[in-house]
């Protein structure tokens, strides 16, 4: 149905696909594995035509394809869906998965109820039970993901390519969406699913591709295709790296959690940090790692446990009084959380510690020239390349914008520093020099929380890793005894299943 | 780079040329000492509410009563005049109004989250309600003091008194917008309110404080108009609302990335301000200059887009 054959694409120095081959039938489900930055999203890009390949070619239905552009793809039934592809929330499913189509008419009109006959028939069929005359608004999370595959079914997709599409589903409801992707496969209809969530690539495909390095390393199938296996494929050597430790036997502890419960951190967690010690906190979206940071660092509301930080109580409430602490934070997502797009570059540095500028002590006054040469050592100090002080944060690219954020705290002593994802989509030099910024933090006397989904950082990273599985601390792994497949296997065991 | 610039520059161009085509037409009766201060007074209320508008955009967000507390401050400082009240009373009483009212909208916006189009709205609506009780839903003009007139008529230094309101509001108002941690503060949660919820600053109160500033700066617009004229109505301010609005917009025309500013939104107020007085000069028709001045509005913000995009 579908066949890729060597595709290959470079960006820059990075070798993201290295002549992959790919191929899907009819009434297939296909799993699509691998590390970030092994590829996947690459290859989702390339089957969508949103990237044309250096190299290779495509097929779909047996016949190749000279151009492969996205609406090439449209035309041959490639539907890519994402977990937050967008829905109008006002309109109902079967308006929902009229979007974009021409209406059936009547008399000029609209009609509705050719519309509601069409999707009501596949409805049945792939769904049955997804209401379809209320407003999408209102569905569950698992209801949307059902809303969205219904609308590629109806707009004749054949290919649907799935990226992670559980990610944001509670266990029982990711069964339910299980069903009815069975309930597609016995359409017909070929599937590519992409996942982090390893036990359910294993549970649903029916062949699982393991991508690493931009290759196809192993297809596993019928009795060789489990977790275990996944994980082992998807490893790989790791290279252990050359790891300076900061932490001194007798540093002291800098922050201890105890029994906290908050977020999406609904076990109650304990952890304790040394000066000059990295803790990674590994696990996969939604396990409450980030919800941990969100906590101390006075974003989100501390359910119950208490905290101590350098031997004093700390509850900071809100974020403000964290900074007073001595803490600094880098959040994810630095365009939607982080940056001041439309701003100079020296605006976004200094603004969370401004009143460090004053002109005078009683004045409100930020003196411009105090900040900008604060800026300038910070700059350097962080490695950022730019144009110019009153460059736009928005135009920098974002190894710099996340450069950018650590900046911020580059010019005061902190004692716990706080981040979260802080390599995500950034290239690999500016990834080695942010690593080498978190060592520099940790020597500077800072107990150090990484954040992250990355296997390899937390193990590249932290002087131990802690787990986190489904909302709760399960395993605090030292670095001399962290592996990566012991990593995967504590961070994907199988969800319990709520029912 | 120079397209940029020429975007960028072209309001204040376009001002200019106006300025330069009506002297040229109507030399005598536009480019008059008499016309330039009476430009001044005309300009002087919209562009103080205008102020308060281009403060609750630095914020990203709408305050559509300033027109009502303009009116409602005007009308508490008459009823009190008329109730026998000295203007040092009246005049903080009126002001207080509007204070209040906008940080009621400020409450509900940052504190209940609802969409300040809507809270703005619907508080103007009943600061309205309040302007019309108050005032009997007539004209006042009785037992108004002569020193609470001299605020808003008559010169100081051969100048028009309201040419030094212009000056003083607008000139502090951009100086707390550029110099200040306050304004600081307003433009980064116009930028990413988020991001600087995350960044630790105190986003709900200078919120609220925005709007109470805003109202309280639309009230003094209310109590200039009335010392003005020397009499209200209830419905005085309302006028104001969008022509504030097309300054505002008409301002951001003239800023790199595109977001207000306290010099740009005096630009679009001169802007339309001439324009009306220029083609009235002319003997244009009204109902002409208000259509002339809807196009000008797109057309600034239109070459500004495609400045942009090139």
């Amino acid at each position: 149905m579908l066949a890729l054959t060597g595709i290959a694409k470079r960006f820059g120095a990075t070798n993201a696909l290295g002549g992959v081959s790919f191929s899907l039938a009819g009434g297939e489900i296909c799993g699509l594995v691998g590390h970030n930055g092994a590829g996947k999203s690459t290859l989702i890009k390339v089957i969508a035509g949103a990237i044309t390949p250096d190299a290779g070619s495509i097929s779909v239905g047996g016949a190749a394809l000279v151009r492969h552009t996205p609406a090439d793809a449209y035309r041959a039934g490639i539907r890519v869906i994402h977990q937050d592809a967008p829905l109008v929330p006002e309109f109902d499913t079967i308006e929902n998965c009229f979007l974009g189509r021409p209406y059936p008419r009547r008399a000029g009109m609209v009609d509705r109820a050719a519309m509601r006959t069409a999707i009501a028939s596949i409805a049945a069929e792939i769904a049955p039970g997804l209401p379809l005359d209320r407003p999408v608004a209102f569905l569950r999370p698992a209801e949307k993901q059902f809303v969205r595959l219904l609308r590629a079914i109806a707009d004749e997709g054949r290919i649907l390519v799935l990226d992670e599409p559980t990610a944001a589903l509670p266990a029982e409801d990711a069964h339910r969406f299980f069903d009815v992707l069975l309930r597609l496969k016995a359409r017909g209809t070929g599937i590519v699913f992409v996942s982090h969530r390893l036990d359910e690539v294993a549970a649903i495909s029916d062949r699982a591709v393991v991508l690493r390095d931009g290759l196809v390393v192993s297809e596993l199938s019928g009795a060789g295709l489990s977790v275990d296996r996944l994980i082992t494929e998807m490893g790989g050597e790791l290279i252990a790296g050359e790891h300076h430790s900061a932490v001194a036997a007798d540093a002291s502890i800098m922050l201890a959690v105890d029994n906290l419960v908050t977020g999406e951190l609904t076990a109650p967690a304990s952890l304790a940090v040394r000066t000059g010690e990295v803790v990674a906190l590994y696990g996969l979206s939604g396990s409450g790692r980030s919800s941990l940071l969100d906590a101390l660092w006075g974003a989100a509301p501390i359910r119950s446990g208490s905290v101590t930080l350098a031997g004093q109580p700390f509850a900071p409430g809100n974020p403000r009084r964290a900074v007073a602490a001595g803490v600094s934070y880098v959040p994810a997502d630095r365009h939607r959380t982080g940056l001041f797009a439309g701003h100079d570059l020296v605006f976004n540095k200094t603004l969370p510690l401004l009143s460090a500028y004053r002109r005078h002590r009683l004045l409100p006054l930020p003196n411009p020239t105090a900040e900008q040469a604060d800026f300038l050592v910070a700059a350097e100090r962080v490695q950022m390349a730019y144009r110019g002080p009153g460059q736009l944060a928005g135009t920098l690219s974002g190894g710099n914008q996340q450069k950018l954020l650590f900046s911020r705290w580059a010019n005061r002593h902190s004692r716990l520093m706080l981040l979260d994802e802080p390599t995500e989509g950034v290239d690999v030099m500016a990834k080695k020099t942010i690593k080498d910024i978190i060592r520099a933090i940790a020597a500077d006397g800072n107990a150090v929380l990484v954040s992250t989904s990355d296997r390899e950082e937390a193990l590249e990273l932290g002087d131990r890793v802690v787990v986190f599985r489904d909302g709760a601390i399960v395993d605090d792994i030292p670095r001399t005894a962290a592996t990566a497949a012991a990593l995967s296997a504590a961070a994907q065991a199988k969800r319990q299943s709520a029912s | 780079m120079t397209q940029f610039n020429l975007a960028r520059f072209g309001t204040l161009i376009a001002f200019v040329v106006l300025c330069i085509g009506f002297s040229i037409a109507a030399p005598q009766a536009f480019a008059s000492q008499a016309n330039v201060f009476n430009l001044l007074q005309q300009m002087a209320t919209l562009s103080i509410v205008a102020t308060a508008a281009t403060l609750v955009m630095t914020i990203g967000e709408f305050d559509l009563s300033v027109g009502f507390a303009a009116s409602l401050a005007g009308v508490i400082s008459f009823v009190l005049f008329g109730l026998g009240y000295d203007p040092l009373l009246a005049v903080p009483a009126a002001l207080a109004s509007g204070i209040i009212g906008g940080a009621a909208n400020g409450l509900l916006v940052a504190r209940f989250g609802i969409p300040s189009f809507v809270a703005t709205l619907a508080l103007g609506t009943i600061l309205s309600g309040l302007a019309f009780g108050l005032s009997g839903g007539g004209s006042l003009f009785k037992a108004v003091p002569e020193g609470f007139k001299s605020l808003g008529r008559g010169e100081l230094l051969g100048i028009p008194v309201l040419a030094f309101w212009i000056v003083g509001v607008l000139g502090v108002a951009a100086f707390v917008l550029s110099q200040t941690e306050f304004g600081r503060r307003l433009r980064a949660i116009g930028g990413n309110r988020q991001a600087a919820q995350l960044a630790g600053l105190p986003v709900m109160r200078d919120i609220i404080v925005t709007f109470a500033i805003a109202g309280g700066l639309a009230a003094l617009a209310g109590v200039l108009l009335g010392a003005r004229l020397g009499s209200v109505q209830h419905t005085m301010g309302e006028p104001l609302l969008l022509p504030a609005y097309a300054a505002v917009f008409i301002g951001t025309t003239a800023s790199p990335t595109g977001s207000p500013s306290v010099a740009g939104t005096l630009l679009g107020v001169a802007i339309t301000g001439v324009l009306a007085n220029g083609m009235t000069i002319l003997g244009v028709d009204p109902f002409i200059q208000k259509m002339l001045t809807g196009v000008i509005i797109i057309i600034a913000v239109l070459f500004r887009r495609i400045g942009r995009v090139q």
